[in-house]
């Protein structure tokens, strides 16, 4: 029988995008907030967002910015980086292009100490493959992230699953977005699509249109995925209200993914780090369309001792909360359903840092 | 996504025929000229020549033809960009109406056959101007 996993908390800084964006924070700033309201012990950092001239890091910023994260007491668990192959706008990276292009940023993950590097699924398993070498030379493992549109069973996803097993490298792996499996229409969209005048009837209907996706499975293809998304943008029409539209279709379609939680065994082995995406948090402190606690009890059971990076998305449209108590209140939801499966979350640096030696070293073996 | 942020507020200026104001990314990650694709802007209806258009950042002005090729000029989430252009404001008018639009490619989504995702984002307000102060 395997082991109860014991998750590590942990947050993305891209959760509080808003406050950042809006110049209400600094990096630094919000880095000892993250540690001084016990977000952590994970942090997880999208390069492009936080560090400016990123991907180039230069020795003395690198060393100021460890210097930071371990006087706060915090434990870097993933840099997020990005496959930019749209770059030129009259063409896509060259593949030498593309496979340089993240590997300066595969460098720079780790100058700045962070032992995974996040990245997404415009890379194909031949790209995969020929970054698992420089991957190991930078001691920094490759977490593919799995997310809506896509799902753990995604033909795409399970392309990438089987090149990974025949590759053999303990350097690639995945990135679970919980958005991949979510349960229903996020409810504070619908509050934000009302403070833009939708109406209860249109509302209701969209979330008519979600249920019944949801009923359907995720789209088997493309095809499928766009035809969804048509659905909703003709919905919006048929209801005098077309500028909703893609906002509907955008939302419906690639942040609330319909697969099922059981979804994720189909490449569990090889999840590294977690995306806790989440959306909101009710009157009863409960995520109303996102399953926190099956996703957590799924990871304990299955013996996961990675990190979970709370990632809250709800920024996008709340602009009447504060991020940082949603986010506090959706982690002790987590903390709840590990102790409610018979394990906890991580919570302490030092064990954290422990703990997740031992996710990536057990990777090393396997 | 944060689109009611382009347009930073109180940043309209005017020297002569031409104006500027301060925009923001209606984005949450930085983005390379080369994929700030085209603007619009227009004060009190009126908009401004497409190539008079003119965008400023990091200290360094630029055509949005002399983008196309900036991949390694970064335009950072936090920081604002000047755009400016031919179009004359009334300066004994209290309240100008600024109105930009944006487009943007985002280069890591590939939505097709080789097509990489752009987003229009359009935000409108109502600004006094000031004249701008030889630098």
């Amino acid at each position: 029988m395997t082991q109860l996993g014991t998750p590590v908390q942990g947050v993305t800084l891209y959760s509080f995008t808003r406050a950042f964006h809006g110049r209400e924070i600094d990096l630094e700033g919000l880095i000892r907030r993250v540690a001084a309201e016990g977000y952590g012990p994970g942090l997880e950092i999208i390069g492009f967002s936080s560090f400016r001239g990123f991907p180039e890091v230069d020795d003395r910023f690198a060393g100021e910015f460890r210097d930071l994260v371990a006087e706060t007491g915090l434990v870097t668990t993933s840099l997020a980086v990005n496959a930019d192959i749209g770059i030129h706008r009259d063409r896509l990276l060259t593949q030498d292009e593309l496979i340089e292009y993240m590997r300066r940023q595969i460098e720079a993950a780790a100058k700045l100490g962070f032992p995974i590097a996040r990245v997404q699924i415009s890379l194909t398993p031949d790209s995969m493959e020929q970054l698992a070498p420089i991957a190991e030379q930078y001691g920094v493992t490759l977490a593919l992230e799995v997310h809506a549109d896509q799902y753990a069973s995604h033909p795409r996803i399970l392309a990438l699953r089987d090149r990974y097993e025949q590759v053999g490298s303990p350097f690639l792996g995945f990135t679970m977005d919980w958005g991949a499996t979510v349960t229903g229409f996020a409810p504070s969209l619908l509050e934000a699509y009302r403070r833009r005048g939708a109406s209860d009837e249109l509302l209701a209907k969209v979330v008519d249109l979600w249920n019944a996706f949801y009923e359907q499975g995720p789209p088997a293809d493309q095809a499928e995925h766009g035809q969804r998304f048509g659905a909703f943008i003709g919905l919006a029409a048929q209801n005098g209200r077309p500028d909703l539209g893609i906002d509907f279709g955008i939302n419906g379609t690639g942040l609330f993914g319909p697969a099922r939680v059981d979804d994720w065994l189909e490449i569990m082995p090889w999840i590294r780090h977690v995306h806790g995406k989440f959306f909101g948090i009710d009157e009863r402190g409960e995520e109303p369309s996102v399953p926190v606690r099956d996703l957590v009890r799924l990871l304990v059971e299955q013996g996961y001792s990675g990190a979970i990076s709370s990632e809250y998305e709800g920024w996008h449209w709340n602009n009447w909360e504060s991020p940082f108590d949603i986010i506090a209140a959706e982690q002790a939801v987590q903390r709840s359903a590990a102790e409610a499966t018979g394990s906890r979350m991580i919570t302490d640096a030092a064990e954290a840092r422990r703990i997740l030696d031992t996710h990536l070293g057990k990777a090393v073996q396997a | 996504m944060i689109a009611d942020r382009i347009i930073e507020h109180g940043t309209l200026s005017t020297d002569g025929d031409r104006a500027s104001v301060e925009v923001r990314m209606p984005w949450y990650r930085a983005l390379p000229g080369s994929c700030i694709a085209g603007a619009t802007l227009a004060i009190d209806g009126v908009e401004a020549p497409a190539e008079s258009l003119r965008w400023r950042m990091n200290g360094r002005e630029f055509t949005f033809g002399e983008l196309v090729d900036a991949t390694d000029e970064w335009w950072f989430p936090s920081d604002s960009a000047v755009l400016s252009g031919d179009v004359a404001v009334a300066t004994e008018a209290a309240e100008h109406e600024v109105s930009v639009q944006l487009t943007l490619y985002i280069p890591y989504i590939i939505i097709g056959d080789g097509e990489t995702l752009h987003i229009e984002e359009r935000d409108t307000k109502s600004m006094p101007a000031r004249k701008a102060v030889a630098a």
